[in-house]
């Protein structure tokens, strides 16, 4: 099964300028996400391999709308972005070995399954954000900046329904919903950021850029909240 | 003079600064000794660590607090003034769902409570007011890696009445949930256990649904522009 994943990097990396390559590689992720969770009976979302092949696959899910979007249709720089990403992060999973034990007690819940899905789209979704930024940037029309605001703004909504589950589960698995760990001191972080971010749309068009920027760098946030906190940083709510 | 307080209260700037002053503060106290898993920060409600926690591990959550409670200040003054000028409902329902959770914190940091207890089968967890509920079986199952997969533990009333508890599955009695975290299945088998109160639940819950609420009607009023 291995194989379908190895074969979807190529496909991001290389193809994704044209849009049904960029789908096939999404297809073939799918596949092997699935095929993952059905030899798991769960959803693939434990440890670093896993949880960076969902991310991948997030990023390529969540950029399909955009891609069809009036404002980016047969935009190929966007797409390749988004496949590039993509591919980036799946290839990043790729030294990790799989781990394949099943469940903790404690996560055995449909909170948890929810919280984890939730928080990896709006990961997406802010990558995606960060991308339009970019092109902005890069001399791109003022409608690249409403669509960053839509993506943030989407995903600004699933991230706090991810911290709305992740409260409910950990109400019912620990007795609080909330913990003074690493992990959830970034993750309120990374909601006040966004929150900062869609409040600085009322500042009006001389904040053009600075938006385009802050955009920018919240998917470096969001970067370091999901890896750097796991990565460098002592938390059980980490992977 | 109440007319500049007020400007300054409702300054869309002020709110900025204060969101990027809790982040900048967050941040350093994530590093912090103060916010490490060992530092006893989450075995007790947050008024009583800021009181017992020396100066040195609690200074940036002393500063946050603050600074959450001005911006809480102007997040009132923000939504009052945008009712009244007849803007959009929306905004200001995530904005009343941000004051019921910082008002759930509030409760939770002034009354909650947390003990762990160690029972083997057969013992008793005894409540406040004398209350013993018996722990009269433990049980676990043990996968094939070795892990254990699903634990259990029944717990008899005083009246003979029986419930299970499991992960995720707490018992709520009196006001407390009782939440099993370990089993060990030994010699006699024992359990951990956490006697938890975190009254501040219903008020984040109410907090959530508004502020999902008030989300959905943004997100509906954007896709229609």
């Amino acid at each position: 099964m291995i194989w379908v994943y190895y074969a979807c990097i190529p496909l991001y990396f290389f193809g994704s300028f044209r849009w049904p390559l960029l789908v096939a590689g999404l297809a073939l992720e799918l596949v092997y996400l699935a095929g993952r969770g059905l030899t798991l009976g769960r959803l693939p979302l434990i440890g670093p391999q896993d949880t960076l092949a969902f991310f991948s696959c997030s990023v390529a899910l969540m950029s399909i709308p955009f891609v069809f979007s009036r404002e980016l249709r047969g935009n190929r720089s966007f797409s390749w972005g988004c496949g590039l990403m993509a591919g980036l992060f799946a290839l990043l999973s790729l030294p990790f070995p799989t781990l394949n034990m099943p469940l903790p007690p404690v996560l055995d819940t449909y909170w948890f399954e929810l919280h984890v899905a939730l928080a990896f789209f709006a990961y997406a979704l802010f990558g995606v954000a960060a991308l339009l930024g970019g092109m902005y940037l890069n001399g791109g029309g003022r409608n690249l900046l409403d669509l960053q605001y839509r993506a943030a703004l989407v995903g600004y909504t699933m991230f706090s329904l991810s911290m709305i589950s992740g409260g409910i589960w950990g109400y019912y698995a620990w007795g609080t919903y909330w913990l003074w760990t690493a992990k959830e001191l970034w993750t309120s972080i990374l909601w006040l950021y966004y929150s900062m971010y869609l409040h600085l749309r009322i500042k009006g068009p001389a904040w053009d850029k600075a938006f385009a920027w802050i955009g920018i760098a919240g998917f470096l946030v969001t970067l370091f909240t999901y890896l750097g906190v796991s990565m460098l940083m002592r938390s059980s709510h980490s992977f | 003079m109440l007319k500049s307080l007020y400007n300054k209260l409702c300054s869309l700037n002020l709110g900025l600064w204060l969101i990027c002053l809790v982040m900048a503060f967050l941040a350093i106290g994530s590093f912090s000794r103060g916010a490490a898993e060992g530092g006893g920060l989450n075995e007790m409600p947050l008024f009583m660590f800021l009181r017992e926690a020396p100066v040195s591990f609690s200074w940036w959550l002393w500063i946050c607090v603050a600074l959450i409670a001005v911006l809480v200040v102007n997040t009132i003054v923000c939504g009052f003034d945008a009712l009244r000028k007849g803007r959009s409902l929306a905004p200001q329902l995530m904005h009343l769902g941000f004051l019921a959770i910082v008002l759930a914190h509030l409760i939770s940091a002034y009354g909650g409570f947390k003990q762990p207890i160690q029972v083997i089968q057969g013992g008793g967890i005894y409540f406040p007011d004398g209350e013993r509920l018996t722990v009269e079986q433990i049980g676990g199952t043990t996968g094939a890696m070795g892990m254990m997969t699903s634990y259990a533990a029944i717990l008899r009333f005083p009246d003979g009445r029986r419930s299970e508890v499991r992960p995720n599955h707490p018992l709520f009695h009196k006001g407390y949930g009782i939440y099993i975290k370990e089993v060990g299945m030994m010699e006699a088998p024992a359990a951990l256990f956490e006697i938890h109160r975190e009254p501040g639940a219903p008020a984040a819950l109410i907090g959530a649904i508004f502020f999902t609420i008030g989300n959905l009607m943004l997100l509906n009023t954007r896709r229609q522009r």
